[in-house]
């Protein structure tokens, strides 16, 4: 480790930035979504009823305004750190401690450019370009939002019973705002840009959909409140191990740990091959139409099903981050602002605070595609250590401690413990797959135009569809969680 | 088949995806290469600005006038002013110049100076707000006598022999001063007879070279007024 130095400081910076930004958000929402309300029900009118109900609605919206800028600020400077590390340089460290008010300064400096437009654009289009860009990412993170706070009441008013439909919806709206501003610009270099980011989100739209749709095939809805809620109870549970189809497995080793006394260790042992019983051969019994003589044949057909699904929901979810590498134009699918070939694409021609929305959008872009990961194959806001082993490692004890040194917060109803918990779980999960895409920008070359639409029509797509249809067969076979 | 070639592609391309990233991620680990600049000065051996030693000893400028550099430079940006003494016939230096602007660090100049004067010193930072402040006089160039030591030390370069010593019998002819200098050498070439016979050779030309010098210098006195002469002009420029 002659590199723990700056690790270190990497990990401390992304700690103090975490504080900062879920601080702001927390104290925002709070403000207008307790504080407020709180206030004005002492006044007993309809106008005040009227505000504090307004209040509470603007909750969600405004904890993503908040939330977006300085998220951004932390991510541009997590991302240049971390490939400051990989390439074993130190990155920017200048601006402040240790530097980190570099982006601060940076979004600040840009805010005071002067907004150029070139002679001969579009002035109107020009303009709109980023806000149809930007847009987007606001309202398509809504329903994510309810999602990951663990259906806080403040937030309900966010989700959507068709959530990840609007989600992908909403996703595929800012290449609009990409081809916009490449044409407004009247530079050719602009124009190639978003021509190429049309073709490319197009193509790569189709296995990120399908990846996703193959999630929400095994889960049986839309709604992604309802995919997180079902995933909860450990990592066995995720959509990651075959969306419950561990669950089995799961249920019998908790069943055999909750009955560790010596007496009943025979009972436990029979329980335990009756729930896998249960939950693996009957179901695949009955869907064969076997008979009582068949289970061994029936448990062969279980087990491979169960391998062939969870293998299935890993190929997804490598097509679901391959494809949205491509829809949020990151590297190795950065052709739309390939350096050094189109000088930067579709923003050449943008500064200032224009500029700045179309890098913002692209972060925020990168960690709301994050946090769909999450929430869709992670679990979203579920702790990944099984319930039987939290037990056995005195995972009760702790919350309890937590609770009670939390009471005097949870009084003036500041922290809700669920809540706190799931938004830290997603934190960690969304930010781990944010340094994977970082460590992918570190290591991948970008592709050739052509070689890129190859690889999307006649790989991805195809094989999306063969893991689409091999899911649907599989899960007939195992007990995934549809309808629970 | 082309399924199955298609699938062994595919796990191809998969594991060296994978050796890459693990590659990459490897690289946490090491040891960041940056300098950090202002901080942390770089501690190599560079080519940077030139400077005229002096002797580490004596303190009296090595710069014979011999013009040797002006005429290897490449860019021409030496330009030396010296005229002959009339009573001693001997070269005195008035002004050396360089323009850093033209310089480009080849350090040619450095290789052929017989009496290592001219060096590359360690400085870079050279930044000014006009190209005419780039242009070094010889009172900017002239180094101390404790950085003319720490040069000869870090450059390895033999130290000069002390002129007065060489030139106190100077009046009695050449013969002498040469013969006071190889004993010395010798000696020294014992210390170094395990390392080296190639180096020993060079010094034992640039000994014969630089013994060659006081042959063609009469007197000591004569020595003095060159450098005060030196320091005259310095005055005047002033």
């Amino acid at each position: 480790m002659r590199n723990g130095a700056e690790i270190l400081k990497l990990g401390t910076l992304t700690l103090v930035w975490w504080c900062i930004i879920f601080g702001a958000v927390w104290a925002a929402c709070y403000i207008v979504g307790i504080l407020i309300p709180m206030a004005l029900t002492s006044y007993e009118s309809d106008a005040a009823r009227m505000t504090a109900e307004t209040c509470r609605a603007l909750t969600p919206i405004l904890s993503v305004l908040v939330f977006i800028p300085i998220n951004a600020m932390f991510m541009v400077l997590f991302e240049r750190r971390g490939l400051a590390i990989f390439t074993v340089r130190l990155g920017p460290n200048r601006v402040g401690p240790d530097g980190y008010l570099q982006t601060a300064a940076d979004a600040v400096k840009l805010l005071f450019k002067e907004d150029i437009t070139p002679r001969g654009a579009d002035a109107f289009m020009f303009t709109l370009a980023p806000i149809v860009f930007f847009a987007p990412s606001i309202f398509g993170a809504m329903p994510l939002l309810a999602a990951v706070t663990n259906y806080h009441e403040l937030f309900q008013i966010a989700n959507l019973p068709t959530g990840i439909f609007f989600i992908l919806a909403a996703s595929s709206v800012p290449v609009v705002g990409i081809v916009m501003g490449g044409w407004a610009s009247n530079n050719k270099y602009s124009l190639v840009g978003g021509l190429r980011s049309a073709a490319q989100a197009i193509s790569y739209e189709i296995p990120l959909v399908l990846s996703l749709v193959t999630v929400c095939l095994m889960a049986g809805t839309l709604d992604v409140v309802q995919i997180a809620k079902q995933q909860s109870g450990g990592i066995l549970n995720w959509n990651i191990f075959g969306g419950g189809a561990l669950r089995g497995l799961d249920q019998a080793i908790s069943l055999k740990f909750s009955s560790s006394a010596p007496a009943l260790q025979e009972l436990s042992k029979s329980s335990f091959e009756q729930v896998l019983k249960s939950v693996y051969l009957e179901p695949t019994a009955q869907a064969l139409g076997l008979g009582a003589g068949q289970e061994g044949l029936a448990g062969i057909i279980a087990a491979f099903a169960v391998v062939l699904l969870i293998g299935s929901i890993w190929i997804a979810y490598g097509l679901y981050m391959t494809g949205a590498c491509a829809e949020i134009n990151r590297i190795p699918f950065d052709l739309p602002e390939a350096e050094s070939e189109l000088v930067s694409g579709y923003n050449t021609e943008y500064s200032g605070i224009k500029f700045a929305i179309f890098f913002l959008a692209e972060f925020t872009n990168l960690f709301i595609v994050a946090s769909i990961a999450a929430v869709m194959f992670f679990g979203g806001g579920d702790c990944p250590v099984p319930a039987w082993l939290g037990t056995a490692l005195g995972g009760p004890q702790i919350a309890s401690v937590i609770n009670q040194a939390l009471t005097p917060l949870i009084e003036i109803k500041l922290v809700d413990p669920p809540t706190l918990f799931a938004t830290i779980w997603v934190i960690l999960k969304v930010y781990s797959i944010v340094f994977f895409a970082v460590l992918i920008r570190g290591t991948l070359p970008r592709f050739r135009i052509d070689q890129l639409m190859d690889f999307g029509w006649k790989r991805l797509i195809p094989l999306s569809l063969i893991v689409f249809v091999l899911v649907v067969y599989a899960r007939e076979f195992v007990n995934v969680h549809v309808g629970t | 088949m082309l399924a199955l070639s298609l699938v062994t592609r595919a796990k191809d391309s998969l594991y060296q995806i994978c050796r890459g990233l693990k590659t990459v991620a490897m690289h946490t680990f090491r040891e960041p290469i940056t300098q950090v600049y202002p901080d942390k000065m770089p501690d190599t051996n560079i080519r940077g600005r030139l400077a005229l030693a002096v002797n580490p000893e004596t303190s009296e400028h090595l710069c014979i006038s011999c013009r040797q550099c002006e005429r290897v430079c490449p860019d021409k940006c030496i330009e030396i002013t010296a005229h002959k003494s009339p009573e001693t016939n001997k070269l005195e230096l008035i002004e050396f110049k360089i323009d850093h602007g033209l310089c480009m660090f080849c350090g040619l100049c450095a290789e052929v100076c017989p009496t290592s004067c001219i060096i590359n010193t360690n400085d870079f930072e050279m930044s000014e707000y006009s190209r005419e402040a780039l242009v070094y006089d010889l009172r900017k160039l002239t180094l101390s006598q404790e950085e003319s030591r720490y040069y000869f030390d870090r450059k390895e370069i033999p130290l000069p022999k002390p002129k007065p010593a060489k030139a106190a019998p100077a009046a009695a002819g050449a013969a002498k001063p040469a013969a006071a200098g190889k004993p010395e050498e010798a000696k020294s070439e014992s210390e170094a007879k395990v390392a080296d016979a190639k180096a020993a050779d060079a010094k034992d030309a640039k000994e014969v070279k630089q013994a060659d010098e006081p042959e063609k210098q009469t007197a000591a006195p004569e020595e003095k007024e060159e450098t005060e002469n030196k320091e005259g002009s310095d005055k005047s420029k002033d």
